[in-house]
């Protein structure tokens, strides 16, 4: 089974959900990356294993369609069974692109996928995540969208065998152009779907002001601040940051849950995290129902004395 | 103290306008709504004049996505229209009705009204799905995710409707992706909106085609059930717990049917002429459902799926004076044809559907008002035109008094009883939520995770679409807070409490504080089991639309329910 992966990249660095991927295909059968893009030797340099490098100016802006003509390429010249992508804005419009352009099923929303007889399976959530569904492909080509953090990515090994590709692009990819770049990211630190520590703040922080809290513990540990939809409702905290059905969804290692209830809406941004920690004064709050360690106390009291119990020891 | 002493920041003109873009879209025939009244007429039109262009326009994510009834159907009208079977899961194969109290079930005659011999259980979601389908083979154009946001009037004259802008922010800016309304034109505009449609209600105010009498409503909340045995019977229960007296005003009962073997439908329904505060329909049926008779059904299952719809309780009397307007025609729930002691009202959607496309064919829209007179829908809705008002005097005299109704097939009592505003009606308090069963996660469940299973998924940061006042005495707020049963209304904590457990939590009464109950002179305030001493302290309510699942009971209670950007709300499939 030959699996290629499309590897993201944002500042010179693929995704971690993108590397989780592709730990995944390596699982399955002989497995490859893409990295499309301008000047990304670098990020195709640190994957390991073997790497396809489209490296070209005009892959430069995030668009979708140049990508789409770079990867039905390498299906055809190379003979790829499938091509896997972590979900993002880009790579779902890359991946509906491709499965236009080659004619083959793209199943999404996927959290795993396995070989049953010969044939990749993939699994998806359904019914409120109450039942899996399986979902196969009668198309020689699958292509195949993963939920963020659906798997856990795999440190490199030893250096990439990277493959240059020709680029070669059809008139009608090229029509669309990039106007203007805009981040509503909060400053500094790292991005709350990359970040390894997640300390994320709700209602029970009682005020706005009580986020410095958060953010303390958080600078101590080296990790991001997330919000609960009611505090971002509440204009306390940028949307940007919110975890959760409607906002984002997160699988750091360690995640900090302060003053948050966890109402399933919550959980299901949060639930593959490694280990959650939750701070809640009410015993009967439901995250104490899935998280790994649970601390019933006042917040106010508790997160001061854990910065500085963090901070001492570095 | 009466929630219409605090009407919505809203006015029936601001879904009326004119039109003004140069290139709209035109059709012949525009139908805003895909449920059954919409559909039924979509598909009649493409029966009888399949010449003329048709769209149905539906703000749910895909039709049937807000489609929520019991459902048993009569299958009638719809066989005859679509000229074959419809998908149900079957005949009814027995039924029963039970009086409740709290640990005891009593079976009791079934009323003839209530009598479903021949007729067939039904998800109307799944039936919504189907009939949109054969639409859409007929030649009509499904235009999901797009709601209608005003109505087009030019020269008193309906002639389309403006659909909602996409893509805006809190507070109405325009988003990356944002992507403004545009205007549909139509030669005949039929308005297929359901329980207290938004355009329905702003057409009747403007063409002056309200009733003698106002519309009233009820809301219902239900669950699917998959069941380890199978039911092989439809269940209605009255009583328990509800209350009988007349203070209470607490009018509605239970269903439970049959969806196969494998499946079960549960419900519970109440008049929003309710005046308990603590008055929570959600925690209501999750009380309904540890009574033994229930549980029994129930054990060992899982819950599949949840939903809130209000439902139109006026009938004869609250009907519009006529159905039409200039190039305008009213269907369905909309206009509330629905006949209460029945429990039916989805044949009466699709008949309605049905003449009005006949109407819209041959261009004579006057015409749709005789022939729906002339229709069986006209002589059911008469003949049990006062039943739900005799209920405004409790349980028993209600149920004398229908009965008198059923026996003189409506003769008794000649003249008509008028229907009361649910808003006007005096709120109390008894302590009522006290006995609400903790959610279990198995058998009961809060509303935040029932709004998880409905499959709303709506966007965070788009306008808030509910108009409400939100500066308003704590026992108006609180029972916001406790009817709305996908948790939008919440009173703001006076001490914001850890964790955000606002539901029966955070909505915790402050200590007394001295201030009198009628201290802002508010009339008719009673209170019962509790002391009231802040009840009319003014609060801040905090409204999360983004949970909302459109039932609609805010606009039967003191505010107004607008459509929110199309594709927003529940994802029913299966209620």
């Amino acid at each position: 089974m030959k699996l290629l992966v499309f590897l993201e990249h944002h500042e010179g660095a693929v995704t971690k959900a993108a590397l989780g991927v592709l730990a995944k295909a390596r699982a399955l059968g002989e497995a490859a990356g893409v990295v499309a893009g301008a000047d990304v030797r670098g990020a195709a340099e640190s994957v390991g294993g073997p790497v396809y490098l489209a490296d070209d100016e005009r892959l430069a802006a995030p668009l979708p369609g140049p990508r789409v003509d770079v990867l039905a390429k390498l299906v055809r010249d190379e003979g790829f069974d499938a091509v896997l992508f972590a979900q993002s804005v880009l790579a779902a419009d890359v991946a509906a692109g491709l499965a236009a352009r080659l004619g083959a099923g793209l199943n999404w929303d996927l959290a795993d996928l396995v070989e049953q007889d010969g044939a990749l399976v993939g699994k998806r959530p359904a019914l409120a995540d109450s039942v899996w569904v399986d979902a196969g492909w009668s198309s020689p080509v699958a292509l195949a969208l993963f939920r963020s953090g659906a798997f856990d990515p795999a440190a490199a090994e030893g250096g990439s065998e990277v493959r240059e590709v020709a680029v070669e692009l059809e008139p009608h990819s090229l029509l669309a152009e990039l106007v203007e770049a805009a981040s509503d990211e909060g400053e500094g630190g790292p991005s709350i779907e990359d970040a390894d520590v997640i300390v994320a703040g709700g209602r029970g922080l009682g005020s706005p002001d009580n986020f410095a809290l958060v953010e303390e513990l958080a600078s101590a540990l080296g990790g991001a601040v997330a919000a609960t939809r009611a505090v971002v409702d509440a204009g306390w905290y940028p949307y940007a940051t919110q975890v959760g059905q409607t906002g984002k969804t997160v699988s750091p290692k360690l995640y900090v849950a302060v003053g948050i209830s966890g109402a399933i809406q919550h959980k299901v941004g949060m639930q593959g995290s490694g280990l959650i920690v939750a701070i809640n004064k009410d015993p009967h709050a439901p995250i104490f129902e899935y998280a790994d360690l649970g601390v019933v106390g006042d917040l106010h009291e508790i997160v001061p004395r854990l910065t500085e119990l963090v901070r001492s020891r570095q | 103290m009466r929630p219409s002493d605090y009407p919505p920041p809203w006015r029936p003109e601001e879904a009326i306008t004119t039109p003004s873009e140069s290139e709209p879209v035109e059709v012949d025939v525009l139908v805003v709504g895909a449920g059954p009244a919409g559909l039924a007429a979509a598909i009649r039109l493409g029966q009888v004049a399949p010449e003329l262009s048709v769209a149905v326009v539906e703000k749910g994510k895909r039709p049937g996505a807000h489609l929520l009834s019991g459902a048993v159907l009569r299958p009638g009208p719809l066989r005859e229209l679509v000229g074959e079977d419809v998908p149900s899961y079957g005949e009814v194969p027995g039924e029963g009705v039970y009086f409740l109290t709290e640990s005891r079930s009593l079976r009791i005659p079934t009323p003839p009204t209530m009598r479903n011999h021949g007729n067939v259980v039904v998800s109307l979601s799944e039936l919504g799905r189907w009939l949109a389908e054969k639409a859409e083979a007929g030649g009509a154009m499904l235009l999901p995710e797009t709601d209608a946001q005003r109505l087009l009037v030019e020269d008193g004259r309906v002639i389309g409707v403006r659909t909602g802008d996409k893509g805006r922010g809190r507070g109405g800016e325009e988003l990356g992706r944002f992507e403004p309304g545009s205007e549909l034109r139509a030669r005949v505009t039929i308005l297929c909106e359901g329980t207290g449609g938004h355009l329905t209600g702003a057409a009747l105010a403007h063409f002056g085609l309200a009733g003698a009498s106002p519309q009233v409503w009820a809301l219902g909340v239900k669950e699917v059930w998959r069941v380890p045995r199978p039911l092989r019977r439809v269940i209605h229960t009255m009583g328990w717990p509800l209350r009988a007296g007349a203070r209470y005003r607490e009018f509605g009962g239970s269903f439970i049917y049959p969806m196969g073997d494998e499946l079960v439908s549960i419900g519970l329904v109440v008049g929003l002429d309710y005046r308990d505060v603590d008055l929570s329909v959600h925690d209501l049926l999750q009380e309904l459902k540890t009574h033994p008779l229930v549980l029994g059904l129930l054990e060992g299952g899982d819950r599949v799926a949840w939903g809130a719809k209000t439902i139109p309780e006026g009938g004869f009397v609250a009907l519009p004076r006529a159905f039409h307007a200039p190039g305008l025609l009213l269907c369905g729930d909309g206009v509330g044809l629905v006949n209460v002691p029945a429990l039916k009202g989805i044949h009466y959607a699709v008949e309605s559907g049905r003449l009005a496309a006949e109407a819209a064919a041959r261009g004579e829209l006057d015409g749709y008002d005789s022939a729906l007179r002339e229709s069986f829908v006209w002589n059911d809705l008469r003949a049990v035109r006062n039943m739900r008002q005799g209920f405004a005097g409790g349980f028993w005299r209600g149920s004398i008094s229908a009965g008198l109704a059923t026996v003189t097939r409506g003769r008794v009592p000649s003249a008509d009883r008028p229907t009361e505003r649910d808003a006007d009606q005096d709120l109390i308090r008894t302590g009522r939520a006290s006995s609400y069963p903790p959610p279990d996660g198995r058998l009961t469940f809060d509303k935040l995770s029932s709004v998880y299973l409905s499959g709303n998924r709506t966007r965070d940061d788009q306008p808030n679409h509910i108009r409400v006042q939100t500066d308003v005495p704590r026992a108006l707020a609180e029972m916001w807070a406790r009817m709305c049963p996908a948790q939008v209304y919440e009173v703001e904590p006076v001490e914001p409490g850890e964790g955000g457990r606002s539901e029966g939590e955070g909505a915790r009464r402050p200590e007394m504080d001295g201030e009198a109950v009628g201290a802002e002179g508010e009339p008719g305030w009673g209170t019962e089991g509790e002391p009231g001493g802040s009840d009319g302290e003014r609060v801040k309510l905090v409204v999360t639309a983004s949970n909302c699942v459109q039932c609609g009971a805010i606009t039967a209670k003191g505010g107004r329910l607008t459509p929110p950007e199309g594709g927003s709300g529940p994802e029913y499939s299966l209620t």
